[in-house]
């Protein structure tokens, strides 16, 4: 079984989404995570810590390597 | 007000032209700082929100998360649809553009390979999960032998549904396994993201693989149908496959 979601979901949905769409339109929790996944480079698992690392004084970057409880409790009504 | 510059991704070959009139986070209009050649594709950010402090604070707020990561992804996509793009990871700030323009020639040559790796190319994910229902994972209840005692058929019982987890898992972890070196096949590169929580996606089933594949945009069709074989082929495997992503996991710097 397979199931393309290039066009039905809203990840695949964002290539042709027009520019009128606010970029704080809700996601799916699948296609946040998807996404969370993929920007915070370590994948998004559920337990651990948040890590921040500063590499040089005026540069700040971020490694997200979890999200919290906190950020669980919130997405799981959805 | 201080500001930082947040810094979306590198990219080869899109103008200043190209990012007029279009906006990042909070609506703050996209600039291109060229350096050497390579564009760092920027916008403000108030650094009360997005200084190391801010940044604390507000990782941990998911519906601050969502905004800034679908509009990271939205700016990533449109400067990925012009010219080769990597992607940078959430919420890397500068202070200012003295830093950034230090740090890109810093950079260079990792970020020009980096485009070389992932021009033409598309991210695609595959997932696939087994439903355990679906092949009939409920224990079957067969009788005890006759004249065995009550406690050694619970103990019999308990071992034998101890094995059959652990083959599944064994069998499951094999098809994963299998499925992701298929698609290796068919793709530049291809990496395995670690599986998603259940309780973030609502999905049914269990996640086996959460793959992530680099593939060149002229073969996508052999990709998508390589996909689909091996979706026939594993009976009680659901596989689902998304995209096209701009290249996230494969433009890292850091990658040789």
């Amino acid at each position: 079984m397979t199931s393309d979601r290039t066009s039905g979901d809203i990840t695949g949905g964002l290539v042709s989404r027009p520019s009128s769409n606010p970029a704080n339109e809700p996601l799916q929790p699948v296609a946040l995570v998807d996404l969370l996944d993929r920007l915070l480079g370590a994948g998004v698992v559920i337990s651990g810590d948040l890590v921040i690392s500063l590499a040089g004084v005026d540069l700040v970057q971020v490694r997200l390597h979890a999200l919290i409880a906190s950020v669980r409790a919130e997405m799981v009504p959805r | 007000m201080s500001t930082g510059l947040y810094f979306y991704a590198i990219c080869r070959g899109v103008t200043a032209d190209d990012l007029a009139g279009q906006a990042g986070i909070g609506e703050a209009p996209l600039r291109l700082v060229d350096q050497d050649g390579l564009g760092a594709v920027v916008s403000e950010v108030d650094l009360d929100e997005f200084g190391e402090d801010g940044l604390k604070r507000n990782l941990e707020d998911l519906a601050w998360l969502e905004t800034v990561a679908l509009a990271h992804d939205r700016v990533t996509r449109l400067v990925a649809e012009k010219a080769p793009t990597a992607p940078l990871r959430l919420a890397t700030v500068f202070l200012g553009e003295a830093s950034l323009r230090e740090q890109l020639a810093q950079w260079h040559e990792r970020a020009e390979r980096a485009l070389d790796r992932v021009e033409g190319r598309s991210e695609w994910s595959v997932k696939a999960y087994v439903d355990p229902e679906a092949r009939g994972e409920q224990s079957q209840d067969e009788p005890a032998p006759e004249g065995m005692g009550a406690g050694k058929a619970y103990l019999l019982k308990r071992r034998a549904a101890t094995q059959r987890r652990e083959s599944l898992a064994e069998a499951d972890a094999a098809t994963a396994d299998e499925i992701h070196a298929a698609l290796q096949g068919v793709s530049v590169a291809g990496r395995r993201l670690a599986p998603q929580d259940r309780r973030l996606t609502g999905h049914t089933g269990e996640m086996v693989l959460n793959g992530t594949y680099l593939v060149d945009e002229t073969r996508v069709v052999l990709f998508k149908g390589a996909v689909d074989a091996l979706a026939a082929h594993h009976v009680g495997v659901r596989v689902e496959v998304g995209g096209p992503w701009p290249p996230y996991s494969f433009a890292s710097l850091d990658e040789q």
